[in-house]
């Protein structure tokens, strides 16, 4: 009833929001403020219903158990969230240095003329299907990064270190590539706010081009900052593109990147099929949501307190 | 021969002409003025002289700048720098950076010191100069961002004076600044320029009457009378001189 | 003399760190946008012959996909199924996204408007798979009562006016077009919204006194008056967002669930985006074929919003 009574009441609400634009404008938006700050409360509070029957049954020992073993009905999240931390580090080990070169080459490299167009070029990597970044990944990326490693394990200790193409290690540098442009935006707007006097003052103390961009970056450290958590946010959450390249080991909890592995976000989405058979696992699987939705929710505020701070 | 020579200067900004053939003979250790109304290219003229106007990609600049007859655009822009300084109209200290950071900065950049010692002594001695010493050796780690305009500007002054420079180039140092601030840096100035040669652009004739040894007026872009500041004010050639000295052209 | 040697060799050393130190940099910010060019590359070529082998580009648009012993096939369903879910997800975010954009980004000094825009920032890249989790959630819990009372009474009275009728309208399956859109929708609304807020936010404060002094009724002001300022942005985000919500997967992979046939949208329904994630996951060629091909689709979809939109804006 009470799902009934939710969607049935979503329709009259956005009618009387639209009305009330007409009639007392301040009041119509304030409701579509308030839509918007009740889908975050009913999201996590619906999360929580979902995974009570597993938290009720296990307590937290779901988040931090390694097996996850639908037969004997027992789940653990805890190697999602080890793979889920290890490729968001990989990929924001490397993205964080692409996202300041970027910001550097278009503000300081590119002659004016090219600077719109390489922009637009990092916004349209934003705005690609992560499927196809999945696609790409599962068939040109993995094979690719297998033969790179190995060749070089091959050289410094004789054997082959990466056995699989799809393991942590392709979804951190599939995962980089995908969340690099995020980071850039900030950065790049933040570094084109340095002001002309503080440029000038740089300069005519004798900086070259390269210092001069160090001095900039660090004046724009709030903005590093803000991208930084932008970016985490992106690559924790990021589940299509991961899921296709990670290799989806479910069973066995390892910490090298080198080896296939399992994210809470592709956890979700490969086991969720499999979940109507078993009695426990959607409750398992909702309790990695909710999780991701903390992270989500912690990580996104943060950023956007950090910026917000520097633009004061 | 003179500190700095301008021979034919033509600066401008797209298609816009803003320096239409200027030269200007600048004597060693003493105070020249450039004065003239908005828009005549003063600043121009002055970042022509340490090459900040190449920061402005539009701008195109043509005819020769020579510094102890060096032709400055032959030199590499560092050294160059290290040689010519320049304080602006608007304090710009790098906010983040604390107060000892700001005037340390371009002695580290250019390795002009060979130890902490030595750039510890060269910032007292430059926020000495500066009479800004007393009121911050308290607080040098303090973000520069947090003092007050009049303070601000004479931090720039030591970040300027840090370097010992040989030339000062001087944007309407005091246009936003109160009496008591402004009585200090032009007494500063009259000290410095026993060391140094200072170019001072002033919105103010009556700045350039009180501590300028020459002047030179500028009107849209020309040079259109040059010498001794007494001359100029007392027994200027040109009519246009007469009415900008006298308060009547702006 | 020593001094003035040792200058110039500083400054030397300087230079030559000043080139190697940019080329870095410019390496990094080239290195962001390589991949780009390699898997728009990467599609089109196998793509492209991918179409070609499976039937020819009118075929591949129309066809029901294909099983793992066929030869030909399409992504016929998918198509219609990513369209209308699009086209609906992109009018209710934009529906709702303006307002709350106008309200976040005009009525800045309320309490409550900061909320709000907390709100919108924490969603606006929220894990899409929560997302939809969170309307497969709603959907489960409202389906039953919603087909008994609401649903199956409507498409009992309205279904003999016509044979279309049902496949737009009648009681839900717990997988359906709409709940796909309304994922869609709920990632539409904060991309809409920010763009919004900034849009009206940066409104010189002369421009807007004018307008509300002109305009009367503050509603005039804000939608009518000031529509030609913000109108570019305003348009940018509505094709950006629906090009970004086109290929969005993750949110339809528990509501829309996906469908290999020409359907209901009252049942399971296709997408591109779905299929490529399933197709390109099997064992079996012709089922990868079709996801490149599906791929090439989609990327031209896009690619053609986003020029657009740099065009227009």
């Amino acid at each position: 009833m009470l799902g009934f009574l939710l969607v049935v009441l979503l329709i009259p609400y956005l009618i009387a929001a639209y009305g009330l634009l007409f009639v007392k404008l301040r009041w119509g938006l304030r409701l579509f403020g308030a839509f918007i700050v009740a889908t975050i409360g009913l999201l996590t509070a619906m999360f929580l219903v979902e995974a009570y029957p597993i938290i009720a049954r296990d307590g937290v020992a779901v988040f931090f158990q390694t097996r996850w073993d639908p037969v004997r009905e027992s789940y653990g999240v805890l190697q999602a969230l080890t793979g889920t931390v290890l490729t968001s580090a990989v990929a924001m080990a490397l993205a964080m240095p692409m996202a300041i070169g970027v910001a550097v080459t278009i503000n300081e490299i590119l002659p004016a003329r090219l600077r719109g167009i390489f922009g637009s070029l990092v916004d349209l990597t934003a705005t690609m299907p992560t499927v196809i970044f999945g696609l790409w990944g599962l068939f040109v990326l993995g094979p690719f990064l297998k033969d790179a490693v190995n060749s070089v394990s091959r050289y410094l200790v004789g054997d082959d270190v990466m056995t699989s193409p799809y393991t942590l290690f392709t979804a951190g540098v599939l995962l980089a590539i995908m969340i690099t442009p995020y980071a850039a935006a900030v950065i790049r707007e933040g570094y084109a706010l340095v002001p002309k006097p503080v440029e000038e003052a740089i300069y005519a103390v004798g900086a070259t081009r390269f210092e001069a961009a160090f001095i900039k970056l660090r004046y724009v450290r709030n903005y590093i900052l803000g991208g930084f958590f932008l970016a985490l946010g992106r690559a924790m959450g990021e589940t299509v593109a991961v899921a296709m390249v990670v290799g989806g080991n479910f069973s066995r909890f390892t910490t090298n990147i080198l080896e296939s592995g399992i994210t809470i976000s592709s956890l979700i989405a490969l086991q969720f099929p499999n979940a109507a058979s078993y009695q426990y696992m959607v409750p398992a699987l909702f309790a990695g949501a909710l999780l991701l939705t903390l992270f989500g929710l912690a990580i996104n505020a943060v950023a956007i307190y950090i910026i917000q701070r520097g633009q004061i | 021969m003179a500190k700095v020579e301008f021979k034919d200067l033509r600066v401008s900004f797209g298609a816009l002409p803003v320096i239409t053939g200027v030269n200007l003979s600048i004597p060693d250790r003493s105070i020249t003025a450039l004065m003239g109304p908005s828009g005549s290219g003063k600043s121009t003229i002055l970042r022509v002289l340490n090459r900040l106007l190449e920061l402005y990609p539009e701008a195109r600049v043509s005819g020769e700048v020579y510094l102890d007859g060096q032709n400055i655009f032959d030199m590499n822009v560092l050294e160059l720098r290290r040689k010519v300084q320049m304080i602006f109209q608007i304090p710009n200290p790098i906010p983040n950076l604390s107060i000892f950071e700001n005037v340390a900065l371009g002695l580290k950049l250019n390795r002009l010191v060979r130890s902490r010692g030595e750039l510890f002594k060269r910032v007292k001695s430059a926020l000495e100069k500066a009479q800004l010493w007393d009121e911050v050796k308290d607080r040098l780690g303090a973000p520069a961002g947090k003092l007050s305009g009049g303070q601000q500007q004479r931090l720039c002054v030591a970040r300027a004076l840090a370097f010992e420079p040989e030339v000062l180039l001087a944007d309407e140092p005091t246009a936003n600044l109160d009496p008591e601030n402004t009585a200090k840096v032009e007494a500063l100035f009259l000290e410095l320029k026993k060391e140094m040669t200072i170019v001072l652009v002033t919105h103010y004739p009556p700045q350039a009457a009180r501590i300028s040894d020459y002047a030179a007026f500028l009107y849209k872009g020309q040079i259109v009378e040059w010498g001794p500041t007494r001359d100029v004010f007392t027994k200027p050639r040109h009519e246009l001189t007469e009415k900008y000295v006298t308060g009547r052209l702006y | 003399m020593t001094a003035e040697r040792k200058a110039e060799d500083i400054t030397a050393v300087r230079m030559v760190i000043n080139w190697l130190g940019l080329g870095l940099f410019a390496l990094l910010g080239v290195a962001a946008v390589v991949p780009l060019f390699l898997i728009i590359g990467d599609v089109y070529v196998k793509g492209i012959d991918a179409i070609n082998r499976l039937g020819g580009l009118w075929h591949f648009l129309t066809e029901l996909p294909p099983t793992p012993l066929d030869e030909r096939g399409g992504i016929g369903p998918m198509l219609v199924g990513t369209l209308y879910m699009t086209a609906l997800g992109a009018l209710l975010g934009i529906a709702v996204g303006l307002p709350l954009g106008v309200y976040i980004g005009e009525m800045r000094k309320e309490k409550f408007a900061n909320v709000a825009r907390a709100g919108v920032n924490v969603l606006v890249e929220f894990p899409t798979i929560v997302v939809g989790l969170f309307v497969y959630a709603v959907m489960s819990l409202a389906k039953e009562d919603l087909n008994r009372y609401l649903l199956g009474p409507i498409s009992n009275t309205i279904s003999p006016l016509g044979e279309w009728i049902p496949w737009f309208i009648g009681p839900l399956d717990g997988f359906n077009a709409y709940a796909g859109a309304a994922a869609l929708t709920l990632i539409m609304i904060p991309y809409v919204a920010l763009i919004t807020a900034s849009a009206y936010a940066s409104i010189e404060q002369p421009l807007r006194e004018a307008a509300y002094a002109t305009a009367g009724r503050e509603f005039n002001a804000l939608f009518i008056v000031l529509r030609k300022a913000v109108s570019r942005a305003v348009l940018t985000a509505a094709l950006l967002g629906t090009a970004k919500i086109a290929g969005e997967t993750a949110p339809l992979l528990f509501t829309a669930l996906g469908n290999l046939y020409y359907a209901s949208f009252t049942g399971p329904t296709a997408a591109v985006s779905l299929w490529i994630w399933y197709a390109a996951q099997t064992s079996y060629e012709v089922q990868i074929d079709s996801a490149y091909g599906a791929a090439a689709v989609l990327l031209t979809i896009i690619l053609t919003i986003f020029i657009i939109a740099r065009i227009r804006g």
